[in-house]
């Protein structure tokens, strides 16, 4: 095939991480000793229910939050040793983020919100590369329009397209799906999935959907702070089957 | 795109998206800046004016011929010259390259209108001389009539006549201050048109007559010479010539550096002194801006930190989400300020037009605005914007990235580390401030030392604001949830719950309040001391008087407290006049009366010596003085002249100083010799025992018809009218502290507006519960007063402190009252409090709109 013969390698990975919040009585451990690997041009989906620790995982693993213990790679780059400057450089150049809400800044256009991460760089957009993504998020018309102006799932497109605009190694996806309906969530999967095949990028993506994590390549099952299963290629109905024997196991 | 072409776009789209947010802000600094500007333009202005003044006055002038000494002492502007013979004149203009060359006699001179009341006096000057002949010396020239040419014939300027409703042929007085009756014969325009040398007035008569009511000997002297040259001959060229014929102890100067000398004299004095006073109050203004800028952008940033941190998450570095925010405020701060400095053109206009109505008449003419008057306010203006929003901006840079995905209430955790900073710093300054403001004010007294703690203090209390601020509004607000129910307890913790936005804002206020209760503490404290000075040395029943304010006006004639004695109603009278002389080399102002007569009208407090010998030779002088320079009864000192006669006087007599009389007292005998323009400048009169107040203040004012009316004052009037001056000081102070107050307003106003756009969905949610639009328009306003009563009882407070130290601290001789007015005060609390309420008013009413189902679904 094409473009995932090229991209092999790891787009980003924890090892042994851990992540403690609070001292003493009300000492949270929220990851315990996590080792992941996301490899490049797959799509990733975090499962897990909720306090599992599946977003601390992604704040870690994105350089938003730092670990008490292990390592975060982006690539080959260590992000414990990076500076906040550095790691700032490092998120607009080589991480995409989309989050659940809040995504947009309120008073830049969709234009301007797409080219954001491009235009603190200062660098200049691909041009041919934008009109692409713009056409594939269907939101052409839209363009001189302000966030508010926008559906929620058309503000949650923009949004992939913002991570998408500057081709990072690695797109990270906090429940992207979590405030939409089920119609306009299936469009944005459908974006992140078209990102993985067809431009060969690596999504990792944290919800607690079992029809989310349907689109994904691989789907990884956190349960208070530990990883306890993985599952090849999942389907809505198996994912659904696989937490509900954890929360049998659990209670 | 560049990098920081993002910045500036972002920081742009955020300003139109949050005009309203910023407008006081925008106000603010408009505000200061206008007052800035306004002062700059004055100055320049009133400046370029005086010099076209006096630059037209001696136009004509090559060369002025004048005594080169000069007697200088503190209080008078400009000292004091004797007179030069007037028959130079006659040998000058025998001088080659001389074209024109005439005595001028230069005098105080006040006319008596129409009404019989005098004209002009209140400060600007009120002369009279002789009508120069030669059309260029002159700087008048005729509009009407003829030039004075019979004794008794004058020249008035049109300013004075047109004030003074005279015209043509009307008879009036001349105060010399001797009443001179005089006819009007003629008319005059200063230059070609204006109606006068600024707002002064001038009364020109013959070279005799002038000589012989404005000159001691009555003849033969003149204040100078002016010299024309002849055509080819420059200045410099004619004083070269003319300085060899001149006789020992005359100089002659060029016409140029008489306009300049005259010009500094009044820059260096009466304009540095204006201009720093008004700057001083943009300054305040600007300073309370600072706060209200400082706390608008505080609450936009916490507003705004989930975009601040969704942009840090996408990649923002800390420089660029601070380098957006400081954009944002130099926006603000260019804009504003462009917008101040056109309004503070306008705002020249308007203090000059306040002046004059204050009665500080002031030359007219056009508005001057120099290079510095634009590019100073703009820099200040921006400077001011951009500084207070740095810390902000600071902690906008710091919003950390995860900030963005998690609900972050806009709610502050109290502040943990920094408050044990901020009580410490904040007691150290206070604790430093107050002893050093103390020692200053008892101890010493030093105005500098004062005011270095008071400054401390000031810093100090408003860095412990926001440690104060939750229990002092706690406190201040204790009896309103009795008053208002549950409205009245959600003020109170509404007021409380954010202590370091109520602290600043509070603090604006606290500022304006504090300097203008300085200054009503101050201004109480002067009038109480010179209540206490006439209550103590005044001891007679009537004050004859002339106004009481200012340079202007010719005083009263001497022959005033003789003719009031040959009353049948009156006791005794005497006259008080004032001199200038060298006492050991130094100008001190004498007062020249008749000593003996002092007794049972003037209170000297206890003398030691007699005042009744002082003699042509002799002196008495106050106790401070005296002992500041180690004399003692029978001391000698040197006494030297404006005439130029010097010798030794005795001092025969030491009394308690601080009263009516000031330092020094001389006889008139002594003094006459020496003299000017003779003058009273108040007469004492003492009433027959049994004679009725309002029977003898008739008697006398009777008697004085002929003198041209000056006031007749009892007691209280003559303490009133002393203290008027003050009064009219702390209006101008009061107008012009207006100003800061209403910034420190308006931050109330726009800290109140953008809580309440920070609380929608809380306010939404008591709403929904079943809250009335009038219960929360009271909570908002309850708020409003609640940190303006915080602001003004600290302000007072404050102010209080400070202006008695200050008061004390100026006052050297220890001889001075304090005074704490409480009507004043409490007339300043209770606006303080009123002003709160308004300021609450617009964003009350907008809480109240609030629509209940979008309150709570704001985002």
């Amino acid at each position: 095939m094409t473009t995932l013969d090229v991209v092999r390698g790891t787009a980003a990975r924890v090892a042994d991480a851990v992540k403690i919040y609070g001292v003493g009585g009300t000492e949270v451990r929220a990851l315990d000793h996590v080792t992941v690997e996301f490899p490049a041009g797959r799509f990733t989906a975090i499962m897990g229910p909720s306090g599992s620790g599946k977003s601390t995982l992604m704040h870690c693993a994105a350089g938003l939050d730092t670990l008490t213990a292990g390592t975060a790679w982006i690539g080959d780059t260590e992000l414990g040793s990076l500076s906040d400057r550095r790691l700032t450089l490092l998120r607009r150049e080589r991480i995409g983020f989309v989050f659940q809400a809040f995504n947009l800044v309120p008073t830049l256009t969709v234009r301007e919100n797409i080219t954001l991460p491009l235009d603190l760089a200062g660098a200049a957009p691909d041009q041919a590369w934008l009109a692409a993504l713009i056409d594939v998020v269907g939101l052409g018309d839209r363009l001189h329009h302000r966030p508010s102006e926008l559906s929620g799932g058309q503000q949650q497109r923009v949004a992939v397209a913002r991570a998408l605009a500057g081709r990072p190694q690695v797109v990270f996806a906090d429940e992207p799906t979590g405030n939409l309906d089920s119609r306009s969530g299936g469009e944005v999967l459908g974006l992140l999935r078209r990102a993985v095949d067809e431009m060969g990028q690596a999504v990792v993506m944290v919800t607690h959907d079992p029809n989310a994590a349907g689109y994904a390549d691989e789907a990884l099952f956190l349960a208070d702070g530990r990883l306890v299963d993985r599952m090849e290629r999942p389907t809505a109905g198996l994912v659904l089957d696989r937490m509900k024997a954890f929360e049998r196991g659990r209670s | 795109m560049s990098a920081s072409a993002i910045t500036v776009r972002l920081s742009l789209r955020s300003l139109r998206a949050h005009k309203r947010r910023l407008a006081g802000t925008f106000l603010s600094i408009l505000l200061g800046v206008s007052f800035l500007t306004g002062t700059m333009v004055l100055g320049d202005t009133l400046r370029a004016n005086f010099d076209t003044l006096f630059a037209d006055a001696n136009a004509g002038t090559d060369v002025v011929v004048r005594s080169a000494d000069v007697l200088d002492s503190p209080g008078t502007a400009g000292g004091v010259r004797a007179p030069v013979d007037s028959a130079l004149a006659e040998r000058l203009r025998a001088a080659p390259g001389v074209a024109a060359a005439e005595p001028s006699v230069q005098g105080a001179g006040q006319l008596v209108g129409a009404d019989g009341k005098p004209i002009g006096g209140q400060g600007p000057p009120t002369l009279a001389g002789n009508w120069l002949t030669d059309g260029r010396l002159n700087p008048y020239r005729l509009a009407e009539g003829r030039a004075p040419a019979a004794p008794g014939e004058v020249v008035v300027n049109r300013g004075a006549a047109k004030t003074g409703g005279l015209h043509l042929g009307s008879t009036t007085v001349l105060r010399t201050p001797d009443p001179v009756p005089v006819t009007v014969v003629g008319i005059a325009t200063f230059g070609a048109s204006a109606d006068g040398m600024g707002p002064s007035t001038f009364t020109a008569m013959t070279f005799a007559d002038a000589e012989h009511y404005l000159t001691p000997k009555g003849a033969g002297q003149a204040s100078s010479i002016q010299v024309r040259a002849a055509g080819g001959v420059s200045q410099q060229e004619l004083v070269a010539r003319i300085v060899p014929q001149l006789p020992a102890g005359v100089q002659a100067i060029t016409g140029t550096a008489a306009t300049r000398e005259s010009t500094q004299l009044l820059s260096g004095r009466f304009l540095s002194m204006f201009t720093t006073l008004l700057l001083v109050f943009a300054g305040i203004a600007l300073l309370v801006a600072t706060f209200t800028i400082h706390n608008t952008f505080a609450i936009v940033v916490a507003q705004r930190s989930r975009e601040n941190a969704l942009l840090r998450a996408l990649g923002a570095v800390r420089g660029q989400v601070l380098g957006a925010t400081l954009a944002e405020a130099l926006t603000v701060g260019a804009l504003a300020s462009l917008g101040g400095l056109l309004g503070g053109i306008g705002v020249a206009a308007g203090l000059k037009a306040l002046f004059s109505a204050l009665g500080f008449a002031l030359p007219t003419g056009g508005m001057v605005i120099s290079a510095a008057a634009v590019v100073l306010p703009l820099l200040v203006g921006t400077l001011v914007a951009v500084g207070s929003a740095l810390l902000p901006a600071v902690r906008a840079g710091r919003t950390a990235p995860l900030a963005a995905l998690r609900d972050t209430g806009v709610d502050r955790a109290a502040e943990g580390r920094s408050g044990t900073v901020r009580v410490l710093l904040g007691g150290l300054l206070v604790a430093a401030g107050v002893p050093v403001a103390v020692l200053g004010a008892t101890d010493g007294p030093s105005v500098l030392l004062t005011a270095g703690g008071a400054l401390a203090v000031l810093a100090g209390v408003v860095v412990l604001g926001p440690v104060a601020a939750a229990f002092a509004v706690r406190t201040l607000g204790a009896p309103l949830p009795r008053l208002r129910g549950v409205s009245g307890t959600l003020a109170r913790r509404n007021a409380a719950r954010n202590p370091r936005c109520t602290a600043a804002t509070a603090s604006a206020l606290m500022i304006g309040v504090a300097v203008v209760t300085l200054f009503t503490v101050f201004g109480a404290s002067i009038k109480a001391t010179l209540d206490d000075t006439v209550r103590k040395s005044f001891a007679g029943d009537l004050a004859v008087t002339t106004s009481s304010f200012g340079a202007g006006g010719s005083g009263i004639s001497p022959k005033v407290a003789d003719a009031l004695a040959q009353l049948p109603d009156v006791r005794q009278t005497v006259g008080l006049g004032r001199g200038v002389a060298r006492i050991d080399g130094h100008g001190r102002v004498l007062d020249v009366t008749d000593p003996a007569r002092l007794a049972g009208i003037v209170d000297l407090g206890r003398v030691d010596g007699s005042l009744d010998a002082l003699g042509t030779d002799g002196l008495a002088v106050s106790r401070s003085e005296a002992e500041q320079h180690g004399w003692r009864l029978g001391q000698s000192v040197t006494v030297g002249f404006a005439d130029g006669a010097s010798g030794p006087f005795t001092v025969r007599a030491l009394y308690e100083g601080g009263g009516l009389a000031g330092d020094y007292l001389i006889t008139r005998q002594a003094w006459a010799p020496h003299r000017g323009q003779d003058a009273d400048t108040m007469v004492a009169v003492g009433l027959r025992s049994g004679v009725s107040l309002t029977a003898g203040k008739a008697a006398v004012q009777k008697a004085l018809a002929p003198f041209g009316n000056p006031q007749v004052q009892d007691r209280d009037e003559y303490a009133a009218s002393a203290a008027s001056g003050v009064d009219m000081m702390l209006s101008v102070v009061y107008a012009l502290l207006a100003l800061a107050v209403l910034i420190a307003l308006l931050g109330i106003a726009n800290t109140l507006t953008l809580a309440v756009y920070e609380r929608t969905r809380e306010l939404g949610l008591l709403r929904a519960v079943g809250q009335t639009r009038a219960q929360l328009r009271g909570i908002v306003r309850w708020e409003s007063v609640l940190v303006a009563a915080f602001g003004t009882v600290g302000g007072l407070g404050l102010g209080a402190f400070l202006g008695w130290a200050l008061v004390k601290a100026s006052d050297s001789a220890g001889t001075g009252s304090f005074a704490i007015p409480p009507e004043q005060l409490a007339v300043v609390l209770a606006a303080g409090l009123l002003a709160g309420a308004v300021a609450g008013l617009r964003p009350a009413g907008r809480a109240a709109r609030l629509d209940v189902l979008r309150a709570i679904a704001t985002e």
